[in-house]
């Protein structure tokens, strides 16, 4: 049976887990599950595990299973350990393997993407059979290779199939979020829906609210929303990104949260790029120079 | 077509026999019947009540009329009877006889004292009722006649007759004669004679005008338009006829065929273009005016209709059939309507859209119209609001059920059809999120939820039965079906809660979300959003709306009622109502509201009593406080409120009745109060209650009290025994002795163990047994002797029972009667202290606080305005030195042939910040992209800029602004989106990046800063932010031309301001004052600087600055005609009084000796700029070199060195300009 279908008892299990509620995922009582049901529920928990951190009593957890599914599940957990390669490695011998199996195309899709493979991340997420996760994985690929217009295809095919599933809202909210003019106001109501029901909101919700925001130009909704996020979970990285970028846009110095993103994230792509630029500029600056030095 | 709504709005429905005729009283809601059974009913239709019957014809009683002001009625019967009645006295007055035959129908006349009735003698007659006579008989009807009514304003009478004719009839002939007696003369007569036929007998009071012939067969009920000249007609041929009249003639207009039996009775509707009719065939059938098709029919399964009536205000009908009658309306008379925030939406009578701000009370002009929404006669249903699209969804039950999704207009002009319109088959759509609405079709059972392009996202099948839906909270729907509601989750596709409350007709929010209160035919329930139930209640009269009070009490209409519950169901009557009102919003006193005609009204309510009631529930005392010191919050309901809910404490608080206080104060046990009022009142009973529960608290000492004033002796000894207090056991003793009342004194003793005055006691009352036996018993050998001798016995003639040990009433250990037992200190609420205690500090300390606030705010506002005053003047500054600067705009020419930007070629995949600087020819846009290359590229060949390094802040400030973080799927790094200043922009061509400080941010936050670098004298802070202002302006986007002109402006000053700044500052390098004071160059120097500070243009504050610098400095070193033309300068800029002042003193000491000592390079009269990099004077003629960026000027020298202004921009290179509209 589809697991994401509304009468799936996973279904509140599979919504936690995307509406970033790690935390409800990992207490979630499996108890009831009907068997079928165990090991995706298992799955679930460990990718929880993996995102809360750290990823290390993940990797012993799943140490010698059997089962491609957990393997898979180690394979994301070397993979936020940082052993990008083991992981790479283990992903590619389960792609060869076992590419029907759907954990396994999706966790092996995101260690490969992590890994800059994204063709061979799309290759074996193109397999899926009716998976609305690899459909948002496939979506956010094809996002990060700029092509927004197969992303709405897949969305828009997804949503033939899938109806209002939250998953489908999340995906066309991400390529809305790229459109941009009203998918953004339609990406914000549609995260602002889950970061405000006190059941789903999450801080991961709250800063897709902020970043609709954001790019709605609602700067002081955006800066709120930035700080209830903050006050549930100071450390995020992407919490303190965008605050960073906000506080720039809002013409206000940003310096604090730049340094305390380094501390807690120092290989964000915020920083690495910013570095990047800086370099860029120096190299650039100096092709001109004044005729006569003062 | 025949379109049959499958719900009738019947309102009120009687079981009787065979209903003949019916008449509405004009103003009450009551509904006059006469039966073919002999009886009259009169029923309260609005409560369903039968107020009376009248039984005094003799068989079957056809017509029945209210007189339209009187309390009266007429009635005609088969008993060839015409009976007038009082309702208030509730007998027949009179009985008028002359009916040969049947009587037919009676009517009074709308203004004169007749009554016309018909009769099937195959007259018509009409009647004075005042003096009871038969005024006129009107004859010429060859069957019997069915029916005569008077014109509503014309004299005219129309009738109709089994002879199939209908006749119209002009009786002005018989007001005249009846009407005031004027006097009439021959000629009147006359012409009155030969201009109205006479009939064939010679009666000129009533004459037929018209005899319309057209019905087949006779012709049941006949009646007039009550504004136009029509007439419409019934008959047993089963068709409606409508005919019209002109001053001469009476025509048929049209048919109206659908009865499929023989119609009985019709009539016009009072206000909208419709014809009613009923017949025989068990319909009503409602049919259009204009077009004579049927509207509506409404069948029932077993009774034939025999009449119908109209009431003569309201939208109400009546129709009586075999079994009864039924009061029923035609349409919902509900406005649709829904608020959001400060607006009501609603629709009107003629379906405009309108708007009401309850904060400025206005109603808005229409702002659509829906003319083609569902059928002509069919109001819309519902309507939703969508604030964040500003869109309605509108359901309507024509055909079948149907909705529009419409997007409102921002204002209204007048009628706008709807344009844009989605539009499905539905019965009811609720919004049910931002961007999804639900639409529930009950032919199918089913939900779809669509989003704003009307397009379905999700299919959910709902409980078997339901009828309705509503909003659920977001993500929810409530699911109304007969017996239940479910509160259904949309998401997970299933019913999470359910709740059994049958009949539930509407849902009302509050305003918080956390309740909803379910609206059915007599009922309330509240519940929680998760549809727990909080409370319900009953109500006997119709519930017809509710709305929630921020505070948490719903306010709900009945018919004649606004009533209040709160959430624990206590309700009350809040006032009455004149008409019925649908509420839509209440907000302290005002109820906002629509009536029938969907006009918003505004109804002022007084909410003390729910107010006091809910702070009494929520212990929120000291607003209960407020409230009965504010308001005249007292009564006895009140007070009974509070008694029965548990707060005698409280209640105490409002009542002066000394009766009821006491009963209070024993409830909850305040007993200094009690007593009080028991000594006020000093009734015996009182006081024994008052002891009774002062017992119970172990008070002795009112007990005491209250013993005394019931003068109970020996209870009060017991009192005293238990407390310990011999003293007072001792004066009860010899009080008891003083009464003579042996029993208590023997009591007395007993207690306090006194023998002596026992053994006295019983001797007194010749007890000498007893008084031996006690003398025995204590050992009181003396006293038996003596008690023997009284006597005259010896001890052997005594014969004794054997003795006990005397007995010795214990001691007390503890001197109880000293003070009251220690009780639990009755904790005295916040409000009774409040009250008691504090009510002074409370009320007299507040206001002078409240007052004082008030004042303190006052002068808070009173700076606010000086300081807004202060900015309005700077910005009159700014405005002037604008002004001034505009000669010194250039506007550069617009660069058109931009090269475009070698940047990757577009392959799958470029990214937005690719896209940037392939869309923009702005050096901005290519920063945010990231392509700095190509950035300086343009700004070199823009502005000649050469010297980057000063703009990397801002080129990374730019570029770190123009990308966000979404987070995504777990695992995987965050999706990066870029901002765009384009927001509304999809067009990947056109989208433009965000640029943070944008010339609008410059303008008020960096350029206020500079300025108050520079007034607060921080001058360097100030240098560096006027460069920034610089920088970030070099590198920027505007939109508009106008907004490049702004930049423009605000380059200059930045410009001016530095340089001046720079002066001013290298003044201050070359030394402390007595390093200048020795050197003769620096002096100079120093000298001419500060003259050069006065130069380049700031804001006229800050060049007061300059110039009082400059003249100080000028005036200390001798320098008297600098210092005057200084002061010269700054009387001409005007100020600050003290300044002037400052100036003019200058001034008239400088003008004895208006001589310079040190000669500087400072020509006060000549024209000439300052040298940004060598501060020295450009005189005008002299060559000079610009940066093409700020525009400050150098001596030529200096080309091709870097601007010292902004530090970027290599002087004298040319560049096409800046750029910084795309």
């Amino acid at each position: 049976m589809d697991p994401f279908s509304a009468e799936g008892e996973l279904l509140n299990l599979h919504n936690h887990f995307h509406q970033g509620q790690f935390q409800e995922v990992i207490d979630f009582d499996t108890a009831g599950l009907s068997p079928e049901n165990a090991l995706p529920a298992r799955v679930l928990s460990l990718r929880a595990q993996i995102a809360l951190g750290p990823a290390e009593d993940v990797i012993a957890d799943v140490q010698g299973e059997k089962e491609p599914d957990l393997a898979a599940v180690g394979a994301l957990a070397e993979l936020a350990a940082g052993n990008e390669s083991k992981a790479v490695t283990i992903a590619e011998k389960l792609a060869q393997e076992s590419g029907d199996n759907a954990a396994v195309q999706l966790l092996a899709g995101i260690v490969l993407q992590a890994a800059g493979k994204s063709e061979e991340a799309l290759t074996l997420l193109s397999q899926h059979q009716g998976n609305l996760e690899a459909v948002a994985l496939i979506v956010q690929i094809q996002l990060q290779q700029n092509r927004t217009d197969l992303a709405i295809k897949e969305v828009q095919a997804a949503r033939r199939w899938a109806q209002d599933s939250l998953l489908v809202n999340l995906a066309e909210s991400w390529v809305g979020m790229r459109v941009g003019g009203e998918k953004y106001q339609q990406a914000f109501y549609v995260f602002e829906e889950l970061a405000q029901a006190p059941a789903t909101s999450s801080s991961q919700s709250l800063v897709s609210q902020a970043v609709a925001e954001i790019h709605l130009g609602r700067l002081e909704e955006a800066e709120a929303a930035l700080q209830q996020a903050l006050a549930k979970d100071p450390k995020n990285a992407e919490i303190i990104a965008n605050t960073a970028v906000l506080n720039i846009i809002a013409g206000k110095d940003a310096k604090d949260f730049i340094n305390s993103l380094s501390t807690v994230a120092p290989d964000h792509h915020y920083l690495q790029d910013l570095e990047e630029k800086s370099a860029l500029f120096d190299k650039a600056a100096t092709k001109y120079s004044a005729k006569v030095s003062a | 077509m025949a379109s049959s709504t499958p719900n009738m709005l019947t309102k009120f429905e009687s079981k009787s026999s065979r209903a003949k005729g019916i008449a509405f009283h004009p103003k009450r809601p009551w509904i006059l019947v006469s039966l073919h059974s002999s009886t009259i009913q009169l029923w309260d239709y609005r409560m369903g009540t039968l107020i009376d019957r009248f039984e005094e014809h003799d068989g079957p009683v056809r017509g029945i009329d209210f007189h339209k002001t009187q309390p009266l009625f007429v009635s005609g019967g088969d008993d060839y009877k015409i009976k007038v009645w009082s309702y208030q006295t509730r007998r027949c007055l009179f009985t008028l006889n002359g009916h040969l035959d049947y009587v037919r129908t009676v009517f009074f006349h709308h203004e004169l004292p007749w009554i016309i009735s018909s009769s099937d003698d195959q007259t018509i007659r009409i009647w004075n009722w005042q003096n009871r006579s038969l005024i006129c008989t009107m004859t010429g009807h060859n069957h019997y006649t069915m029916c005569a009514q008077f014109h509503p304003k014309d004299d005219l009478v129309v009738s109709a007759s089994l002879d199939q004719s209908v006749r119209v009839w002009d009786i002005s002939g018989l007001r005249k004669k009846h009407s005031a007696p004027t006097s009439m003369t021959f000629e009147d007569q006359m012409s009155r004679a030969n201009q109205n036929q006479a009939d064939m007998f010679g009666n000129t009071d009533a004459v037929v005008k018209f005899v319309l012939e057209g019905h087949d067969r006779g012709v049941n009920w006949v009646a007039f338009h009550p504004t136009l000249p029509l007439i419409v007609s019934a008959g047993d041929d089963r068709l409606v006829k409508l005919w019209r009249m002109s001053e001469t003639k009476a025509w048929e207009v049209d048919t109206c065929r659908g009865h499929f039996q023989n119609a009985s009775g019709c009539l016009f509707h009072p206000h909208q273009d419709l014809i009613l009719s009923v017949g025989e065939d068990k319909t009503i059938r409602v049919w259009d005016l204009n077009k004579r098709t049927s509207v509506q029919s409404f069948k029932r399964e077993n009774d034939r209709f025999w009449v119908i009536a109209a009431h003569p205000e309201i939208n109400l009908f009546a129709a009586g059939h075999d079994n009864g009658v039924m009061v029923f309306k035609l349409e919902r008379e509900r406005p649709a309507s829904a608020f959001y925030q400060n607006n009501l939406f609603f629709i009107t009578k003629d379906k405009h859209v309108r708007s009401y701000d309850f904060q400025k009370n206005v109603e808005s002009p229409t702002l659509l119209t829906l003319k083609k929404l569902g059928s002509p006669w069919v109001p819309p249903r519902s309507l939703s609001f969508n604030p964040a699209e500003r869109a309605i969804l509108v359901t309507t039950p024509a055909d079948g059920g149907s909705y529009e999704l419409i997007n409102l207009p921002r204002d209204g002009s007048g009628s706008v059809d709807a344009t844009d319109t989605k539009r499905g088959q539905g019965n009811s759509a609720v919004f049910v999120a931002r961007n999804r609405f639900a639409v529930f079709t009950s032919a199918n059972q089913q939900i779809d939820i669509k989003d704003l392009s009307n397009s379905t996202t999700k299919t959910i099948k709902p409980p078997t039965g339901t009828t309705d839906i509503y909003f659920g909270g977001t993500g929810n729907l409530l699911l109304i079906t007969p017996t239940t509601v479910h509160l259904y989750d949309i998401q997970q596709k299933k019913s999470v809660a359910e709740l059994a409350v049958s009949g539930v007709k509407y849902v009302v929010w509050s305003n918080d979300g956390l309740y909803a209160a379910l609206l059915s035919k007599h009922n309330v329930t509240i519940v929680t959003k998760a549809l727990e139930q909080v409370s319900t209640l009953h109500e006997t009269i119709r519930i017809k709306s509710a709305t929630w009070d921020d505070a948490g009490v719903l306010l709900y209409s009945t018919l004649n009622h606004i009533k209040y519950t709160l959430l624990n169901g206590d309700n009350g009557i809040v006032r009455t109502l004149d008409q019925t009102v649908y509420l839509v919003r209440v907000k302290a006193r005002s109820v906002y509201c629509l009536d029938r005609n969907a006009k918003p009204k505004l109804l002022n309510i007084d909410p003390t009593e729910y107010r006091f009631k809910l702070a009494l529930v929520k212990r929120n005392y000291e607003e209960m406080l407020q409230i009965i010191k504010n308001s005249s919050l007292v009564g006895q309901s009140i007070i009974s409120y509070l008694q029965k809910k548990g707060y005698p404490e409280i209640a105490l608080q409002f009542v002066q009745d000394p009766q009821t206080r006491f009963e209070l104060a024993i409830e909850c046990g305040n007993l200094d109060v009690a007593v009080e009022m028991a000594k006020q009142l000093d009734r015996p009973k009182l006081w024994s209650r008052l002891t009774a529960e002062a017992l119970a608290h172990g008070n002795h000492q009112i007990v005491e009290m209250s013993y005394q004033k019931l003068r109970q002796f020996d209870k009060l000894s017991f009192l005293y025994l238990a407390t310990g207090d011999e003293a007072k056991l001792t004066r009860m003793a010899k009080i008891a002795e003083h009464r003579g009342d042996f029993t208590a004194r023997f009591q007395n003793a007993l207690y306090l163990g006194d023998v002596n005055d026992r053994i006295q006691m019983f001797k007194e009352i010749d007890l000498y047994p007893l008084a031996y036996m006690t003398a025995k018993s204590h050992g009181l050998e003396e006293e038996c002797e003596s008690i023997l001798e009284v006597t005259g016995l010896t001890e052997e003639q005594i014969t004794l029972p054997s003795i006990g040990s005397p007995l010795t009433p214990p001691k007390p250990v503890v001197p109880t009667f000293k003070a009251n037992w220690p009780t639990k200190a009755t904790s005295q609420s916040f409000f009774e202290k409040a009250l008691l205690g504090q009510v002074e500090g409370l009320s007299l300390e507040d206001e002078p606080t409240a007052a004082s606030n008030g004042f303190g705010f006052d002068e808070a506002g009173e700076e606010d305005g000086a300081k807004r005053n202060g900015n309005l003047i700077d910005a009159e500054d700014d405005e002037d030195a604008a002004g001034w600067d505009m000669g010194d705009d250039i506007v550069p020419e617009v660069e058109s042939d931009f090269v475009n930007v070698d940047s990757a070629e577009a392959g799958a995949g470029s990214s937005e910040a690719d896209l940037w600087a392939r869309n923009s020819p702005l050096a901005a846009d290519h920063v945010a992209g990231g392509s700095f290359e190509t950035a300086m590229q343009l700004l070199n060949r823009q502005l000649g800029a050469v010297n980057f390094e000063p703009l990397k802040p801002r080129f990374l400030e730019i570029y770190q602004a123009s990308k966000t973080y979404l987070p995504a799927s777990a695992g995987l790094p965050p999706l990066i989106n870029y901002v765009r200043r384009t927001v509304d922009e999809t067009d990947p061509r056109k989208v433009l990046p965000i640029i943070p400080r944008d010339i609008e941010s410059l303008a008020t936050n960096d350029l206020q800063k500079g300025y108050d670098a520079m007034r607060t004298n921080k001058l360097e802070d100030g240098a560096r932010i006027f460069q920034g202002i610089l920088h970030a302006l070099l590198v920027n986007a505007v939109s508009t031309a106008s907004e490049v002109e702004e930049a423009k402006k605000l380059i200059t000053s930045a410009c001016e301001y530095s340089i001046a700044m720079a002066i001013e500052l290298s003044r201050r390098k070359l030394g402390t004052a007595e390093e200048i004071a020795a050197s003769p160059e620096k002096l100079k120097r120093s000298l001419e600087l500060s003259a050069y500070f006065t130069i380049p243009k700031l804001e006229v504050p800050h060049r007061q600055i300059a110039l009082v610098s400059a003249m100080k400095l000028a005036y200390t070193n001798k320098n008297l005609n600098s210092a005057l033309s200084f002061a010269n300068r700054m009387l001409a800029n005007g100020g600050a009084a003290k300044m002037l002042d400052n100036a003019r003193k200058t001034k008239a000491q400088c003008e004895r000796n208006p001589n310079d000592v040190h000669d500087i390079e400072f020509d006060q009269f000549a024209e000439f700029d300052i040298c940004a990099a060598s501060h020295t004077p450009i005189y005008s003629g002299s060559a000079y070199e610009v940066c093409a960026f700020d525009g400050s000027k150098y001596h030529s020298k200096y080309k091709g060195t870097v601007c010292a202004v902004c530090g970027v921009c290599e002087v004298g290179k040319n560049g096409s300009g800046l750029k910084l509209v795309a």
